[in-house]
This record gives C-alpha cells, structure tokens and sequence, in this order.
C-alpha cells in the first residue's frame, strides 16, 4: 500500500517539470518582455540603472541558463519575486490560497451533494415526473456559465431579497471571535460556491442517473433484496456505492477545471483568492506571479488527482488486487 | 449514400430534444449570418438614451446598455464571434486530439508513452487559468483566444481517438492494408480514421458548446478581443448595473444558455444516431 502511494506521487515529479518548461516557453514567446514592463512601470529610464536592474533579475543571462535557474529556484520553493506586492510570490499566493480552497471545497461539495441526491432520486423514481424535472434542470444548468448565474444569483438574492451579502469573504469592521467569523464566512461563502458547483452538480447528477439505473440490473442487487433487505438499505449501501466510482473519475478528471472556475467566480464576488490575484496579475503582466499561479495550480490539481486514485483503492478493493 | 443519409435523418429526428435543439443552432446561426443585413452600422455604436428596459421602446427591442449601445444589434454581432470562436476552437482541438491519439494508439510502445503524458500534462493544468495566461501573454485578439481555447480543450478527443484506434489497429483490414504495403499515414488517416469518427464527431460537437462557455468567461473576465461585440464582454459591462438594470447581464446570459443547451441537445442526437448501439442505455 505505501509504494502504491510513493509510486503515485513520484509521477507528479515529471509533470510539474514540464509544467515549468512549457511556462518558461510562454514567458519567452512574448513581446515585450516582463523586465520592460517593470522598468516602464517604475519609471526608470536611466541606462545604468537599467543594467544595474538587469543583472540584479538575471535577464541578461542566456535562456538556458535563465531556464536552469528557474526550475532549480522552483525546486527549493522560491517562486521569484513579485515587484507589485513588494513580497516574495510564493507568500503572496500562500496568503490568498486558503480562501480559494474554502470556495472549491465548498463548491464541490455542493456539486456532490446536489448531484447526488438528484441522480439517486432521478433513478429511484425512473421515467416519472421527479425524474423528468430533475432531468431538465440538470440540461439548463449544464449550459448556464456559472459567472451569469452568480450574477443573477446576486441579482435575486442578495439586491432584491437582501439574503447574502453582494460580495467578498468576510463582513468588515465587525468582529465576533472565531465561531462568529467562521459563521460570518459561510454566509458569504454561500452564492459563489453553489454558482460554482451548479454546474458540477448538473454533470454529476446525469452520471449518477445513469450509472445507478447500470448498477441496479446487477445479480448483486437481486440478491440483496432477495435477502428481504429494506429498499432504502438496498439503494443507498449496496446500489450507490457502486455507482459512485464513475463519480469519482469525474471529479478527478475536473478539479482543474474547477479551481479554473474559481477564477472567474472569484471575480464576480470579488472573494479574495488567487483567482482575484491572477486576474491582477494577467492585467499588470506580472509574469512571476503569472508563473506561480500556474505551477502551484497544477501542482495542486496533481496531487489531488493522486488522491482521488488513492480514494479508489478505498472505495473499490478490486482494484487493489491488480 | 441517399438512403443512408436518409437513415441517419429519421434516427437523429427520433430524439425529439435534438430536433429542437437543431433548429434552435439554425436559429443562432441565421441571426449570426444576418446580422450585417439586418444592423448594418457598426454595433459598439452609440445609438439612443441609456439603459432603456427592453420592450419598451419599438427601435431597441432588448433595450440599450449604459452607453446607450442597442443590446439587439450586440446579441446578433455577438453570435457571430461566438459560433466562429466556438467553430475554429472545436476544428482546432479536434485535429490536435486525432493526431495525437492516432499516433499514440497506432505506433504504441515509447510514443504511445510520451503523447499520453504529453495529454495529461495538459490535463493537470487548469484550463482556464493556461487560457489567461496565453491571451495574457500573446494579446487580446480573437485568433488567441480560439487558439488557447483549442489548446485546452483537446485532451479528451485525443484519449477517446486513441481507444477507438486501438480497437480498430489490429482487424484484420488493417492487416490487409500492411500486407498491400500501404504507408502509415495512409491506413492511420485513409482506413483506420474513417472507422474512429463517428463518436469523435460527437466529442467535436460538445467541444463546441464548451468553448464558447470558455470564450464567454475569457471576454466576461475583460480579456478578450475589446474591438468585436461579445456576449460575454456585454454581461462584464453590464456588471456595474444590477442594481438598476440587470437586463444588461441577463439577456445576453439567455442567449449563451440557450446557444450552448442547444448545441449539447444536437450532440446528444448525434451520439444515438451514430452510435445507435449505445442508444438505449
């Protein structure tokens, strides 16, 4: 079990690698490089200093080189130095990376839990009006970009009804010590994360219809209830169980897309995560923390992929015997 | 040939949600091609009071936008870059995915290695924040964004190529076709591929629908091509306004809904008229 779990993380080694050649590259395609962006934004026109500044970042060093000591720098968790915060760009992103996990989390949450419950209510009351329903929200919210529905979310239930808060992560100037604060943030954590999660839920909810009406023509199923066992026990233990691999593929499959989503939801919330900083980042062409973003951003999506296969071992003792 | 289109016709039209999805594609594309016909000024034009409601005043049907730019004329220009983006992604991602998926599936062994690493690689990173970045880096203009949505987007075409070529690699026409000496590139493209298609055709065509969300959320975010009328860029300026005016941000929300719901209904027609194997699960 343990080289199992070792062997599935070394496979990120690579990966992350190539995602720091394959940025360097993009970096490096660009006009204009990141040091004309920094010495314009600051002003700094005289020829000496530009030298100066030149050989304090490195620039003039040949491109391998300058590739060489990127990964080696990457390696030792030194993401380079944003000049825009005036902060190394590792603690930067270190500082805004928790309140982006809260909202995926919590998105996914939502998806799991609304999908869930939506697909298993879909194939228990199969081809009847509830499955029908359920069906046609599943196809619109497949469809609706989750920053539209944010925004009419907010139009609904925060200006006309007064429900949640229009924005942000915490409510200012007010403090209520630790239980008050975490309630605090939940209330704000409520429309960006089922925005995000909608539609997750739509997907998850179609699979689970289906993979659950797949699961009951099973012998196994016969057999349970065969056993007298009582239908509930039936669909939740021995049905969905079964049927819940697929959705753990896909939500493997989609974390990245996910924390992608963030981005833009981020945005429409004004929710101060790294999505919020790599929109600042993209506008201000601040390339290191372009860089940073993406390489923890994959590194994050790695290493949960190599979770959920590891959630499989769990949910599925057949795959361990392989 | 007739007969078969004929065949394929009556079976896509048995699934009645494609038909009405069909016809809602035409729809979208009609008002796309009509639209220098029908506003044949510019449509970022200034043309009356601002935020006027829809169906108030007769010559802005779907009301003006805080510039007092007709919303109507925005939503038809709109669909233009939406299919065409949407179009030039799909055709983009799909030639990327069956080249890389026949390679890995027909030469197998270190290749099939690398390109399927090569595919994961891409689909670890977070897709839209790689999109960001490369319109970030090479420019706001259409022919990036489709680029870069393209080069997300391509993943699952290339793994689903590779298992239908797999499949197909080792029948016995394709033995024939190595014994008559036929080169690589002509079985891969001219006699495997031809077999591999239909249910990559179903993947395109949901790839479509996907990248005009992702087009949408690009121009939404203010990164996108600032000099063509976008759906998404006008749901991102009529954010400022939902207190007073949220039309500005809904009607052209319901017109991406409705463009890509029915292009994933057309696709699900697709897939059990070609596919008529899988079509009762």
């Amino acid at each position: 079990m343990r080289r199992i779990v070792l062997r599935r993380l070394a496979q990120i080694i690579p990966l992350v690698l190539a995602v720091i050649v394959l940025n360097f590259v993009l970096i490096h395609l660009a006009p204009g490089s990141l040091f004309d962006v920094m010495t314009s934004e600051q002003q700094i026109t005289d020829p000496a200093m530009l030298d100066q500044l030149r050989h304090t970042y490195g620039v003039d060093q040949p491109t391998g080189v300058q590739l060489a000591k990127y990964i080696w720098s990457v390696m030792r968790l030194d993401l380079g130095f944003s000049y825009r915060q005036n902060a190394p760009v590792l603690d930067v992103i270190m500082d805004q990376l928790p309140a982006t996990l809260i909202l995926m989390l919590a998105a996914i949450a939502v998806a799991l839990v609304i999908g869930m419950t939506a697909g298993v209510l879909a194939s228990v009351r199969v081809n009847t009006i509830w499955d029908n329903l359920i069906s046609l929200a599943a196809v619109f919210f497949f469809a609706a970009p989750s920053f539209w529905l944010g925004i009419m979310m907010v139009v609904l239930f925060s200006v006309k009804l007064g429900w949640f808060p229009v924005g942000g992560m915490r409510t200012i100037g007010v403090n209520n010590g630790v239980i008050g604060d975490a309630l605090d943030v939940m209330h704000h954590l409520v429309l960006p994360a089922t925005a995000l999660g909608l539609f997750y839920a739509a997907t998850y909810a179609r699979v689970m219809r289906a993979s659950m009406l797949e699961v009951f023509r099973l012998d196994f199923v016969r057999t349970a209830r065969a056993k007298g066992l009582s239908r509930a026990r039936v669909v939740l233990v021995h049905v969905m169980r079964n049927a819940l691999l697929p959705i753990v593929t896909l939500l493997g499959l989609q974390l990245g897309t996910i924390l992608g989503g963030s981005v833009v939801i981020e945005s429409v919330f004004s929710w101060p995560g790294i999505g919020s900083l790599l929109f600042d980042s993209v506008m201000s062409r601040n390339f290191p923390m372009v860089l940073g973003v993406l390489v923890l951003g994959s590194l994050l999506v790695a290493v949960a992929n190599a979770a959920v296969d590891l959630a499989y071992l769990r949910l599925d003792p057949r795959i361990r015997a392989r | 040939m007739l007969p078969r289109t004929i065949d394929f016709a009556r079976r896509f039209a048995r699934n009645r949600a494609a038909v009405v999805g069909l016809l809602l594609v035409i729809l979208v594309i009609g008002i796309a091609l009509a639209a220098p016909w029908i506003y044949p000024r510019n449509p970022l034009r200034i043309v009356g009071r601002p935020e006027i409601w829809p169906f108030v005043n007769s010559r802005f049907p779907l009301g003006t936008d805080s510039l007092g730019r007709d919303i109507a004329a925005m939503i038809a220009y709109g669909a233009r870059t939406t299919l065409l983006i949407g179009l030039c992604a799909s055709i983009t991602a799909t030639l990327i995915g069956i080249t890389v998926g026949a390679a890995a599936a027909y030469f197998g062994g270190w290749i099939d290695e690398m390109l399927m690493r090569f595919t994961e690689l891409f689909q670890t990173i977070p897709n839209l924040i790689f999109v960001l970045t490369i319109v970030a880096i090479l420019g706001q203009k259409l022919e990036y964004v489709t680029i870069a949505v393209g080069v997300v987007t391509w993943t699952p075409i290339a793994r689903l190529t590779r298992a239908e070529f797999l499949s197909l690699r080792d029948r016995e026409f394709v033995q024939a076709c190595r014994a008559m000496g036929m080169s690589n590139l002509r079985i891969m493209f001219g006699e495997i591929l031809p077999n591999a298609l239909p249910p990559v055709i179903v993947l395109s065509s949901l790839v479509i629908a996907g990248a005009v969300l992702f087009e949408s959320a690009v121009s939404f975010l203010g990164l996108g091509d600032p000099n063509v009328s976008s759906w998404g860029r006008l749901i991102g300026d009529g954010r400022t306004l939902i207190r007073t005016s949220w039309y500005i941000c809904a009607v052209p929300g319901l017109a991406i809904m409705l463009t890509v719901l029915a292009l994933n209904l057309v696709g699900d027609g697709l897939n059990d008229a070609l596919n008529p194997k899988l079509r009762d699960r």
